[in-house]
């Protein structure tokens, strides 16, 4: 994996910081800005609890949990990323080759499609869909999914390649199932599902951010007792035993804990491919020879990442706003492109 | 050399041999057997007159401007995807490699959908040259970012995903943008051969020929680079000169195929492995191999997907994956491989 890592031609002690502040600024930014203009000033009262009602609502009850769901799920997508590329020693891992994507899409499609035509069968009014629960059912697809993959290469050996494999045919099989629900659906209400499944933050609220924080702090939590674990597992399982580790022990728990981390965020706003596979590569490439920066950098990325695209794809569209997935990858690739154009 | 290695190298390579007869000849059989089913049901007596003796009755015309030919066309399609994936999978060495990974497939399907939704005057014979010129101008600039595929295989794996998670992103976005359309288009996005005849089997053919011939007729470079690049190069191999040209293999009957039939998924990822759970002799036999078996998914796929549930359609994409994905985990299961693909570290 050493010769797969990106190496930036600078490697500074400020990188870290540096992007810590320009997240935080990101933040800022994403609160004070948005289709309503609403004055500075009103805003800091918002966030105190004063000034009018409209603002405190607009600041308090949509954009703050939006934005914070996003900083949460960018994380999760990037640290999970992150791991899968180091357990599986695939640079092109993400969250979808443990199927998670997948499964998600799959139990989310089939749990509205069951809502639209159980709900109120052969009826032209629009029914209320079951949104709320769309997290749960997703969360829950995926970890199925994820399970599913870890027992069929757990059978015989657990090594990279294997799941790494079992998970391209399983996520090829329930993504083959989700797209013929989906085209067998027909045209009626799809346009939600469509919006799921290239992201999305609309209308994101403290429920979320509930839903979300506890993987998030249990997951940051987790992390540090991984690192020595995860410097290993780059190694091949007889070399990693040498140094003392219980290799399928760990292996399990780093691939547990990233399809944790990857299935709440999917449950909560879809899949967002750019952020799972690309972000953990953007860090290796700031964190430079300085490869202890690159789980702080990926979490600081993430979470950068995504607010800022978030609040461009929110701009950008104005009434019809583009989904986070979309803007994250239209956004993002240029600066993969540039990145990869300098190193030789 | 001893005359004892020589017997097994040879016997090795007659087992190869003999496995490429037999996928060719069920892929034959399949295909013969798959005349037979359809929305018009023929029976064997009817076949064989229709078949040798075309007499322009709705019979002949069946079977040979509509099942024939677009069987022919599937076949081939899943050659030229298996072989590319091989490709790729060797050149970046990374088993997640598939054919769309030069950035090609949605470089083709980017344009294709564009001109659906925001020029519907266009005629579709137009596809699949506008879906060609898109394929080949988005591996011009997995090339450019890669730097011609010469540095090292992440440089090449990481430039043609972002092009293809760039290009996807817009097409999810056309997607949103066309309201009542999604559907269809979301059918075609899974890849189908429905209405695919003798003109698009042609149009095909020529690039996964080229492609296809290319590759085999590399085989002792894909050997060498099989090995690592170090070696390659120690063994006065021209990687400068062979990386780009086998990119360029790789790219050819992707752009050929995704243009006419859509983005087929999941035959250019699995077809290689599976070939290489076989255990060809050497590379040559593993580019026939990966041929044949992608060619007989494609084809079994695509008369199940148009005779299941007759005279309604399913693409083609969601049987391959559903028959497929099953048949590669199960021996995936059964096979001991621990490294019959070089896992890049």
């Amino acid at each position: 994996m050493t010769a797969a890592r990106l190496s930036g031609p600078s490697v500074s002690a400020w990188t870290l910081p540096f992007f810590a502040l320009l997240a935080i600024g990101a933040l800022a930014l994403a609160v004070f800005i948005g289709v309503v203009d609403i004055p500075p000033s009103q805003v800091v009262a918002a966030l105190t609890g004063h000034g009018p009602a409209t603002a405190r609502s607009i600041i308090m009850d949509i954009r703050l949990p939006r934005v914070v769901t996003g900083i949460l799920a960018g994380i999760h997508f990037a640290v999970a990323g992150l791991l899968l590329q180091a357990i599986t020693r695939n640079p092109l891992a993400d969250p979808s080759i443990m199927g998670v994507s997948q499964g998600a899409t799959l139990a989310v499609a089939a749990f509205l499609l069951f809502a639209v035509y159980i709900h109120d069968p052969g009826s032209n009014t629009l029914a209320v869909l079951p949104t709320e629960w769309l997290p749960a059912v997703g969360m829950l697809g995926g970890l199925i999914a994820g399970g599913v993959i870890y027992a069929l290469a757990f059978r015989r050996n657990l090594g990279p390649l294997r799941i790494t494999i079992c998970g391209i045919a399983v996520g090829a099989v329930l993504h083959a199932l989700a797209i013929g629900l989906i085209a067998g659906w027909g045209s009626e209400r799809i346009e939600i599902l469509l919006q799921w499944l290239s992201g999305s933050l609309y209308a994101r609220s403290w429920e979320h951010v509930v839903f979300l924080l506890p993987f998030t702090v249990a997951g940051l939590a987790v992390l540090p007792l991984l690192r020595r674990p995860l410097e290993l597992l780059r190694f091949d399982a007889p070399i990693a035993r040498s140094f003392g580790l219980s290799y399928r022990l760990q292996f399990s728990l780093a691939l547990a804990l990233s399809c944790c981390l990857a299935a709440s965020a999917v449950g909560v706003v879809g899949p967002i491919v750019f952020v799972g596979l690309i972000v953990p590569h953007l860090a290796r490439f700031f964190a430079g020879r300085r490869s202890s920066a690159v789980l702080p950098l990926t979490i600081v990325l993430g979470a950068l990442v995504v607010t800022l695209c978030d609040l461009v794809g929110r701009l950008a569209g104005q009434a019809e706003e583009i989904p986070i997935g979309v803007v994250t990858a239209i956004c993002g690739v240029p600066v993969l492109i540039a990145l990869l154009r300098k190193v030789p | 050399m001893t005359a004892g290695t020589a017997v097994g190298k040879g016997r090795e390579a007659a087992r190869s041999a003999a496995m490429t007869i037999v996928l060719v000849v069920v892929a034959a059989s399949v295909i013969a057997c798959g005349l037979l089913v359809g929305a018009r049901p023929l029976s064997p007596h009817a076949l064989l007159p229709a078949l040798f003796w075309p007499d322009g009755k709705i019979d002949s015309i069946l079977v040979w401007t509509l099942r024939l030919p677009r069987s022919l066309a599937a076949w081939v399609g899943g050659a030229g995807l298996g072989v590319s994936g091989y490709l790729l999978q060797t050149l970046t060495r990374n088993p997640l490699a598939g054919p769309g990974l030069a950035g090609v497939t949605y470089g083709a399907v980017a344009p294709i959908v564009a001109c659906f939704v925001f020029l519907p005057w266009l005629p579709s014979v137009y596809y699949p040259l506008v879906g060609t010129a898109g394929g080949f101008a988005a591996a011009l600039v997995t090339f450019w970012i890669s730097h011609g595929g010469t540095g090292r295989p992440l440089h090449l794996a990481l430039g043609g995903i972002s092009v293809s998670l760039f290009l996807g992103a817009v097409v999810t976005y056309v997607l949103i943008l066309s309201g009542p359309q999604t559907t269809s288009l979301l059918f075609w996005l899974s890849g189908g051969f429905q209405g695919r005849s003798w003109v698009q089997l042609e149009y095909m053919s020529v690039w996964v020929g080229v492609g296809a011939l290319g590759a085999l007729a590399s085989h002792r470079v894909l050997g060498l680079l099989a090995l690592s690049e170090d070696a390659a190069a120690g063994m006065g191999l021209q990687l400068t000169l062979w990386k780009p040209l086998l990119l360029l293999f790789s790219v050819l009957p992707v752009a050929g195929i995704v243009s006419v039939a859509g983005p087929v998924a999941f035959v250019g990822l699995a077809a290689p492995h599976i070939a290489r759970l076989i255990k060809p002799d050497g590379p040559g036999w593993t580019i026939a191999i990966t041929a044949t078996l992608g060619g007989l998914m494609v084809a079994t796929a695509d008369i199940v997907a148009r005779s299941i549930a007759a005279p309604r359609e399913l693409p083609v994409g969601i049987i391959t994956a559903l028959i497929g994905g099953p048949v590669f985990i199960y021996l995936v299961q059964r096979s001991n491989f621990t490294s019959t693909m070089g896992v890049e570290r």
